[in-house]
């Protein structure tokens, strides 16, 4: 469907219920960590993910195989999201999706700088936002960067790219249009919402997903020591940080940790900032954001049934569930121990 | 070999110049052995260092690079890595460490910030700052192994030649010049004997031929005064 028309979150979270109620568990990930990566392909075959390893089957193996499956079937999941929903939950849907477009667009760009074969960049995008086939293979079919651009040039992307385009010219490195790429996505989160009583707690989420980018570029800054702005990398729409701010916590971690405990976060990441006190590594403490994020969505699903909290908790959980799933792929490919794995997944 | 030699006093003034240069070949080229393979214990500890450091930089960095993998996916991990062209610039010059030429290898812009490194930093995280961190690391490791290590081989080449040399002058050259310098002293008493003996020979004989001739002397002239008693 699209934005045009009437609203249908019943017929919607109706669907999504049962999608929900079908993804893996506690009990399919107890199995999941204790087999190797081609056990873990046929038992995916023997689930929802039957139509996908059969038709990748052929191409490719192994985690691969996984990996390539596990991001079409998030494709194919998400994509009936955005058939099934209408009018303005198609809009508030669209919004948190089009995160795979920002994906598509960078991966196509990141292709061509890296002269990729055109089978290789298809292989690497999940078709999941709001770009229909069309525009994709219209993307994949550009000779060059500029022409991405161009085509391009109708969407929510098109001025922030065009804008970026003369900085990558110049330093021909693609930060500039990547981060444009980002902003823009992040940008449009919070465009023009707007909030009533079911979509306040989604506001919430979204602000929550800037606040914790924020928080995540600042400390990654902070921890680099680099010589960059931050300001150049705030992102605008949260409640945490304002871009000032920001670019001063950036100067001095300890500052930055204390201020998101003293943040409405803070208790939920209270033992996440307790380690990233003591530890130089920024990997537990992202871990913390997730299942931050990932908690406070599964509330939201419960308090308003009939609105879009409860997609924005399932597509979350889905997505959960494909990190998780390729994370115990990958992590039995590397010959990580049981223990270590199931530390890395998040899992409510 | 003794027996090509011609045993002439010129020959073995030849050779004792040989023999006083080669000795002072020996001690000079001993001396450099020795000064080599203390510069090579140093090498040989600071390259045992750079090897194991290489070997943990390694380790790390593959367990960083399989959990970014793992948690970020793959495809995420190659797009990042797809999101540079600019390779590292490795210049080599070279220094001389006791007459061997060993390379000195600068590399710029192995280490990166994360604005440097291609990929966007708003869409992407820590784990791949980490495993491109681990990865620049391990590489600026390698860098330097090769040159602790290819200065370490070129030195133990040099060593093993300079052995051999003061082996060769120690053990043959200076041998061998030394038994044709005895075999060409001998040659030359020998032939000094033999003509003092020749000298003798010639000396008794003209003796003898005198005294014969004054024995036929002195008989001619009993017969003449006895003739003249007649």
């Amino acid at each position: 469907m699209s934005s045009a028309g009437g609203s249908n979150p019943e017929y919607v979270t109706a669907r999504v219920r049962a999608r929900k109620s079908a993804l893996y568990g506690d009990e399919e990930y107890r199995k999941l960590v204790r087999m190797g990566p081609s056990e873990i392909a046929r038992f995916m075959e023997e689930s929802d993910y039957e139509v996908e390893i059969n038709a990748l089957g052929a191409r490719h193996s192994g985690v691969d195989l996984i990996e390539y499956a596990l991001n079409r079937n998030l494709a194919r999941q998400f994509d009936d999201l955005l058939e099934w929903a209408g009018g303005r939950l198609y809009d508030l849907i669209a919004r948190y999706l089009r995160k795979f477009d920002a994906w598509n667009v960078k991966t196509v760009i990141r292709g061509l700088y890296s002269d990729a074969d055109r089978e290789d960049v298809e292989d690497d995008l999940i078709r999941a936002g709001e770009f229909d086939d069309a525009v994709v293979d219209s993307l994949l079919s550009a000779p060059n960067i500029e022409e991405v651009v161009d085509r391009l040039s109708g969407t929510i992307f098109g001025a922030d790219l065009d804008a970026a385009y003369e900085d990558y010219e110049d330093t021909n490195v693609l930060v500039p249009l990547e981060n444009a790429v980002d902003r823009t996505y992040y940008g449009h989160l919070l465009d023009e919402l707007v909030v009533d009583e079911a979509t306040a707690q989604y506001r919430a989420f979204l602000e929550a997903e800037i606040d914790f980018r924020n928080a995540r570029n600042a400390l990654r800054l902070a921890q680099s020591g680099a010589d960059i702005d931050p300001a150049a990398y705030y992102i605008d729409g949260g409640t945490l940080f304002t871009a000032s701010g920001l670019a001063s916590l950036s100067q001095n971690r300890d500052e930055l940790v204390a201020a998101i405990r003293e943040s409405q976060y803070g208790d939920d990441l209270s033992a996440a900032l307790d380690e990233l006190e003591n530890a130089e590594s920024l990997i537990r403490f992202e871990r913390a954001l997730d299942v931050a994020l990932l908690e406070y969505t599964n509330g939201l699903g419960h308090v308003f049934p009939l609105s879009i909290t409860p997609i924005a908790s399932y597509i979350l959980a889905k997505e959960r569930e494909v990190d998780n799933i390729r994370a115990i792929a990958r992590g039995r490919e590397a010959g990580l121990a049981e223990d270590q794995i199931q530390q890395e997944l998040v899992i409510l | 070999m003794a027996k090509d030699v011609k045993p002439t006093r010129k020959n073995l003034m030849a050779i004792e110049d040989r023999i006083e240069l080669s000795e002072r070949g020996h001690d000079t080229l001993e001396q450099k052995r020795d000064g080599l393979i203390m510069e090579f214990m140093d090498i040989l500890e600071q390259a045992q260092d750079v090897r194991s450091e290489l070997d943990a930089n390694y380790e790390t960095a593959q367990e960083t690079l399989n959990m970014a993998r793992a948690m970020e996916g793959d495809v995420a991990v190659r797009g990042a890595a797809a999101a540079l062209k600019e390779h590292p610039e490795i210049t080599t010059q070279s220094k001389n460490i006791m007459g061997v030429v060993v390379p000195q290898i600068e590399s710029s812009r192995v280490k990166k910030s994360l604005d440097q490194r291609g990929y966007g930093l708003l869409g992407s995280s820590a784990r791949i700052d980490e495993a491109a961190d681990a990865y620049e690391e391990l590489l600026e490791t390698i860098i330097l192994a090769a040159e602790v290590e290819t200065a370490m081989k070129k030195m133990l080449t040099e060593i093993e030649t300079t052995k051999r040399r003061v082996n060769a002058l120690e053990f043959k050259l200076l041998p061998d010049l030394n038994e044709n310098k005895e075999y060409i002293e001998q040659k030359l008493e020998e032939q000094e004997r033999e003509e003092i003996f020749r000298l003798k020979k010639i000396k008794n004989k003209k003796e003898k031929e005198a005294a014969e001739a004054e024995a036929e002397a002195e008989a001619e002239e009993a017969t003449a005064t006895a003739s003249a008693d007649d």
